[in-house]
């Protein structure tokens, strides 16, 4: 395929496997985990590295924040090559036993997104590959990180929807708010966060493999203070190594996934 | 818990691990497979039975078909102990590479049923816990078994209105490309409890998944328009034994994984 209108990339320039953080400027820091590295692309909110990482070829392309951009960027790096996608990112999280700083790692996804509706309908389960959620698994395990396996909630709005007014601008607030985080905990869902919905139901449907793993910043029931302020630049906890510890698990994530897939010939496309 | 109003069970009566057929004539042929077995409860369509699998405690319960019954016997089961929920059944195939007679293992299912719905919103997935899915797909290579992992298509509807399906020729336009869009998604397979079954089992914090025997072919049947599962649908008494030994054999592994884990 030739050049991608969006991503600026073509075919031979990303690797079969990419991990796909949010923010651009994050993915610099993920390729410095690498033992080489390159800027292959870089256009509005898109930057792509390519390189190895023990001996395995990687790329890291952002997606830029939600589902809308992720969609896209899915599109264009499957039409170049990209086969396998693992999600790097920050969410919070609605349980009590999961800690700021641990590592949640998704199997599935809620879908309160848009764009992953307009491929599939909302019935469709947005769920992980099985290949890359016990890679992870074993990630984690090897990295001696504290992990949970579990559902994320993928929604398209990151102020909106929180128990008191003060999380939207000027007060904003809708009724159907007041126990929507309440609800989601009960379901056990682990994670808050952008994007995952879309590339697991994407991956599911063009029969390639996706997964995701993302450090937890803060517990979104407690984050909004006894008035509903929301203020995430004061109250989200990016105190010590969590993007460093995001992009090793990812990057070990794929390396033992290079490896299973070398001993196991390529992966059934229903798997 | 005291004793449960469908499933006539209580506490005891079930072990942590339990495989669910809908068939409750089903229940007694699956637990031909153990080394040993007796029946605990009859009542409606729910027949329990309880035993011994090469050394594990399992249990078997029919749920009827569909998503209602099925929510009914799961949450009764799990009121009494039951932790563990293995869904064991026939689906129609929705890929040309699925075959009758193969294995299915279920990932995750379309909710296209009524009774999830009302426990969680739509956009929450159906997705079978990641050891259930680990260990059935060892068990199924153990076993030497074709088998395929995906997503199945859990509907209440076993006659939907598309034409040659439902009575009378009657028809709803929704359905005119429904089977063809599913089939676009990479939907393995058609059944009818998945769904249901892993939604529960997820919010309660509990472990589910789901096996099935592949007994016919949905998408020829769906491009021929002629529909008579009594003529189609085949179902083997050897067919319906590798796939309980499939279940048992799952139930087998996670054991082991638990005990482990106890050790540690």
């Amino acid at each position: 395929m030739s050049l991608q209108y969006h991503l600026k990339l073509a075919e031979g320039d990303v690797a079969p496997y990419v991990l796909l953080p949010g923010d651009p400027g994050r993915v610099p820091l993920v390729a410095s985990l690498w033992d080489e590295s390159r800027e292959v692309a870089s256009n509005r909110e898109y930057v792509t590295f390519t390189g190895m990482y023990r001996g395995v070829p990687i790329s890291c392309t952002s997606t830029g924040i939600g589902c809308p951009s992720t969609a896209i960027a899915m599109e264009e790096l499957a039409r170049v090559g990209a086969t396998t996608f693992v999600r790097i990112g920050t969410c919070g999280t609605f349980q009590d036993h999961v800690a700021n700083g641990d590592i949640a790692i998704f199997d599935s996804a809620a879908r309160y997104d848009g764009a992953s509706r307009l491929y599939a309908p909302i019935e469709f389960p947005a769920v992980a590959s099985h290949e890359v959620v016990d890679a992870a698994i074993a990630a984690g395990r090897e990295l001696g990180y504290r992990a949970h396996v579990g559902t994320t909630r993928t929604a398209d709005s990151f102020y909106a929807m929180h128990p008191r007014p003060g999380s939207s601008f000027g007060g904003y607030w809708q009724s159907s708010w007041r126990e929507h985080f309440e609800d989601l905990k009960r379901l056990n869902i682990v994670a808050a966060e952008m994007e995952a919905s879309v590339i697991f139901v994407l991956a599911r449907v063009w029969g390639l493999r996706a997964g995701g793993v993302a450090v937890v910043l803060d517990n979104v029931l407690k984050v909004s203070g006894e008035e509903g302020t929301f203020d995430p630049q004061d109250q989200f906890d990016h105190g010590g190594d969590e993007i460093e510890r995001l992009a090793r698990m990812g990057s070990e994530t794929v390396r033992i996934l290079a490896e299973r897939d070398a001993v196991t010939p390529a992966a059934p496309a229903s798997a | 818990m005291s004793l449960q109003y469908h499933v006539k069970l209580a506490e005891g009566d079930v072990a942590p691990s339990v495989l669910l057929p809908g068939d409750p004539g089903r229940v007694a042929v699956i637990a031909s497979a153990w080394d040993e077995a007796r029946e605990v409860a009859s009542n409606r369509e729910y027949v329990t039975y309880t035993g011994t699998y090469r050394g594990t405690p399992i249990s078997c319960t029919s749920t009827g078909i569909g998503a209602p019954s099925t929510a009914i016997a799961i949450e009764e089961l799990a009121r009494i102990g039951a932790r563990t929920f293995l869904r064991i059944g026939t689906c129609g195939a929705m890929q040309p590479e699925v075959r009758v007679g193969d294995a299915a293992i279920f990932d995750s299912a379309v909710r296209a049923d009524g009774a999830s719905a009302l426990y969680a919103p739509i956009e929450f997935p159906a997705v079978a816990h990641h050891e259930v899915l680990e260990a059935a797909i060892a068990a199924a290579s153990d076993l030497g078994l074709r088998h395929h992992v995906g997503t199945t298509f859990s509907t209440d509807l076993f006659y939907v209105p598309a034409p040659g399906f439902a009575f009378g020729g009657f028809e709803q336009s929704a359905w005119r490309e429904r089977f063809e869009d599913i089939e676009r998604t990479r939907v393995l397979t058609a059944e009818m409890e998945t769904g249901a079954l892993l939604v529960l089992a997820r919010i309660w914090g509990l472990r589910a998944g789901a096996i099935a025997l592949v007994s016919d072919d949905a998408t020829e049947t769906s491009a021929s328009g002629e529909w008579d599962p009594q003529a189609s649908f085949h179902v083997e008494r050897e067919s319906l034994l590798r796939l309980a030994r499939l279940g048992c054999e799952t139930v087998r592994i996670l054991g082991e994984l638990d005990r482990e884990r106890a050790g540690e």
